[in-house]
């Protein structure tokens, strides 16, 4: 029995925690907030020469083919710095379902790059007004001869305007509950999309909607068998929110940290505030939703890597649980650090408006908890 | 990260799994012929199922061998605590003696009381309670007032003490007394005192909680007798006596955290088989929603215990984590069991033998209000997280 993370991938952290620290932490974040990038695309940069983007990409690919488990320290890093962009759904999506999905000719095309950092991908699912049902994909792509041409508009995609890739849900076919649809790669430099820049309240986030008016894109380009995207999709979600738990619980540690730590130098009534029940409890409780969250997630992630049979089970509650804890521990930060957490000077904000960033994206806890249910035979 | 057992250990289960099988009362593992403590026999019966798990060698698993022991490892002590229940096993009427008297008299008991009383723990023959808490001392045990006077050869004991589980059971006592006041520090001048309960000066009375059972005693002491060979450690040095009994519960509170995934699974079973207007209630989905949330939290909570658990492996000691788990387990259990009641709309009142399932479910909700008080109330478990573990500054006054 040990039920921690393995002494190199606690090393890897550590690199990665002093590689940030070097960086100035959430000051990237804030710098594209101001909408200077220079920092946040040498910070990516170094990631890559950390080997962070190739982790999961097979040797074959140029990656260093690792697990699931492996991405958990540096998920948790680039949580806690807030770092903006796609790593998550690069690494946390793009890679395991090319992988599994992906012809020769995808793989070739993409991992390397993915690897090397040269390729940043982004996946675009919901529309504009419209929720997560499978019935609801509006995006058509008809087929003329070897080619699909696409029509449509999809809205609320991360790094819209910047990324290369899309990987995109679409209508091939009519089906119900999933059947008929497909996911296509699509490059962002093919003609016949149009981007607009939507406003984001975690302003460290970019979004975009993308209109799609007759993009044509080759066959070869659908990611899986054609008509069965649905299904593809919620293989690379099993693995997009394994990551993502180990994102929000990196940013959950660094509020349980910072809070603890303003309580014992802010004094008040002549005391240092952590003195007094009511706020102590109050961190505690922050603290025991984090280390929930943290042995949920680190088991989450080591049902991913091997594959048991309460995987889907241990994703699906985790990230419903983690989502929430997340929200209610930046919130209960807030609180604790008064007046000032109300200001921008302080973290407090940056880290709740992310909370709630992550609340629905690609599902909502209750549709989480509904097939964590149905995952459990219930 | 690894979840395994190792050969040895899986070795370990099958063979405790096996002896179960065969020493449990007859039909005890499908749930029949299980006695309750309701029946006058109750008592006796755990006596005597002390003596079978004395016999098989499972009494005391983790205690040297030398001792009557199997010297076992922290997590053949796991094993041992899943596998009791797994089997729904009857409780070790001397859970105290066991887990607390003996290894502290193991570890700083003199040759004679190591002679006179470790190998009665071991059998049953003599149970222990525990005099810890009084009316004016609970979450601040310094505070004890019962008092242990010398005179002449012996010690003269007067107070009160409460919440004893076993007191009217108990052959012998563990009991806390101020030997002396003059100190600065309130924890300086107690003295840990081994007490027969059998004398004159011992008076037990029955405390009725509000499930109708009765776990605990009051245990009033008038010029109760001790000796100089019943002190264990040094007089007034009685706290060090209690941190040293405290690093023997290496497994903390893993046994609790056991029996809610039990119970959580029972749930499940009763939310299934439960039906509202011609629907079993699991598949209304409000109840599915809270039922994945109790789940999604029963699991993080022993999913934590392990994590702890690994690092008490690694640093050979246990820490305050204990304390998030017990915190965790126990805020859970009451809300397992408040949910069960409430599940089973106005017809959860219904109790005993009008219950609507099964008077378990209202049993256990009315019971595991004390989970959350005893054994440290859950704002005592908070204060050692906030100071030990996030560093928070300590309350004035303690």
């Amino acid at each position: 029995m040990d039920f921690s993370l393995s002494e190199e991938q606690e090393m890897f952290r550590r690199s990665i925690r002093k590689f940030f620290d070097q960086h100035g932490q959430t000051s990237i974040a804030r710098d594209v907030v101001k909408g200077n990038t220079t920092s946040l695309d040498k910070v990516t940069r170094g990631l890559v020469e950390l080997g962070c983007t190739g982790m999961t990409v097979s040797e074959e690919f140029e990656g260093s083919g690792l697990g699931s488990l492996d991405l958990v320290p540096v998920f948790e890093e680039l949580g806690r710095a807030l770092l903006p962009g796609t790593l998550l759904e690069t690494i946390g999506f793009a890679i395991p379902i090319l992988e599994k999905y992906g012809t020769d000719e995808q793989k070739q095309k993409y991992l390397p790059e993915i690897a090397a950092g040269t390729k940043k991908m982004t996946l675009a699912w919901l529309e504009p007004k419209k929720g997560y049902n499978p019935d609801s994909v509006g995006v058509t792509a008809s087929a003329e001869g070897e080619s699909l041409v696409i029509n449509g508009v999809k809205s609320l995609i991360p790094d819209g305007d910047v990324v290369d890739t899309y990987i995109l849900l679409v209508r091939t076919m009519d089906g119900k509950d999933g059947a008929g649809l497909s996911l296509v790669l699509l490059d962002r430099e093919d003609t016949g999309i149009t981007v607009r820049h939507q406003k984001c309240f975690d302003e460290t986030q970019r979004l975009a909607e993308v209109t799609f008016e007759n993009v044509r894109v080759s066959k070869s380009q659908v990611l899986g068998a054609m008509n069965q995207g649905w299904d593809v999709l919620q293989e690379g979600l099993l693995h997009l929110n394994g990551a993502l738990c180990s994102l929000m619980v990196g940013g959950m540690d660094r509020i349980v940290e910072m809070t603890a730590e303003y309580a014992t130098i802010r004094v008040q009534f002549g005391q240092p505030i952590g003195r007094f029940q009511a706020i102590k409890h109050g961190i505690v409780d922050m603290k025991t939703d984090l280390e929930t969250a943290r042995s949920l997630s680190y088991y989450a992630n080591w049902a991913l890597e091997t594959d048991v049979d309460d995987k889907k089970a241990a994703i699906y509650s985790a990230r419903a649980f983690i989502t929430e804890a997340y929200i209610r521990i930046a919130s209960q930060s807030i609180q604790i650090h008064g007046g000032i957490g109300v200001t921008e000077e302080l973290d407090c904000q940056l880290y709740l408006k992310r909370a709630r960033y992550y609340e629905n994206y690609l599902g909502s806890v209750q549709q989480y908890r509904e097939k964590t249910a149905l995952a459990l035979n219930w | 990260m690894d979840f395994s057992f190792s050969k040895k250990e899986e070795k370990f289960r099958s063979t405790l799994r096996s002896w179960l099988e065969e020493n449990l009362p007859e039909g005890w593992l499908e749930g029949k012929n299980v006695i309750t403590k309701e029946n006058a026999e109750y008592w006796d019966f755990l006596r005597s199922w002390q003596k079978t798990l004395y016999e098989g060698g499972y009494a005391a698993i983790a205690w040297p061998e030398k001792y009557g022991g199997r010297n076992a490892t922290l997590m053949e002590e796991i094993i041992y605590q899943q596998e009791m229940v797994r089997a729904n096993a009857p409780q070790l009427i001397n859970y105290v003696g066991i887990h607390m008297v003996g290894p502290t008299l193991i570890q700083i008991g003199t040759e004679e009381q190591k002679e006179k009383y470790i190998e009665k723990i071991l059998t049953g023959e003599e149970v222990w309670c525990q005099g810890y808490s009084e009316p004016n001392a609970g979450s601040d045990l310094t505070a004890i007032q019962t008092s242990a006077v010398k005179n002449g050869d012996h010690w003269v004991i007067n107070g009160q003490k409460v919440w004893t589980s076993f007191g009217h059971v108990a052959d012998k006592c563990f009991l806390l007394a101020r030997t002396s006041s003059s100190t600065e520090k309130k924890h300086k001048g107690i003295t840990v005192f081994l007490v027969d309960m059998h004398q004159e000066g011992v008076e037990t009375r029955p405390i009725i909680q509000m499930d109708g059972e009765h776990d605990f005693n009051e245990v009033y002491l008038n010029d109760a007798i001790a000796s100089d060979a019943d002190i264990i450690g040094e007089v007034d040095e009685g706290w060090k006596v209690m941190i040293a009994l405290l690093m023997h519960e290496r497994t903390g509170i893993g046994g609790q955290l056991f029996t809610l995934e039990q119970q959580f699974k029972d749930l499940v079973k009763m939310t299934n088989e439960v039906e509202e207007d011609g629907k079993p209630l699991i598949k209304d989905p409000f109840v599915r929603q809270k039922m994945v949330d109790l789940y999604t939290r029963s699991r993080g909570s022993l999913l934590n215990y392990y994590r702890n658990l690994t690092t008490t492996l690694k640093r050979g000691y246990p820490g305050a984590e204990g304390s998030m788990d017990k915190l965790l387990v126990s805020e859970l259990t009451k809300e397992v069991f408040s949910y069960a009641v409430s599940l089973q709309n106005h017809q959860g009142v219904l109790w005993k033998e009008d219950a609507l399932v099964d008077t378990y479910w209202q049993d256990k909700f009315l019971h595991s209000f004390g989970m959350t008080i005893g054994g440290g109330t859950s704002e005592v478990q908070k204060n050692t997280i906030a100071e030990r573990i996030l560093g928070l500054p300590k309350d004035l006054g303690r």
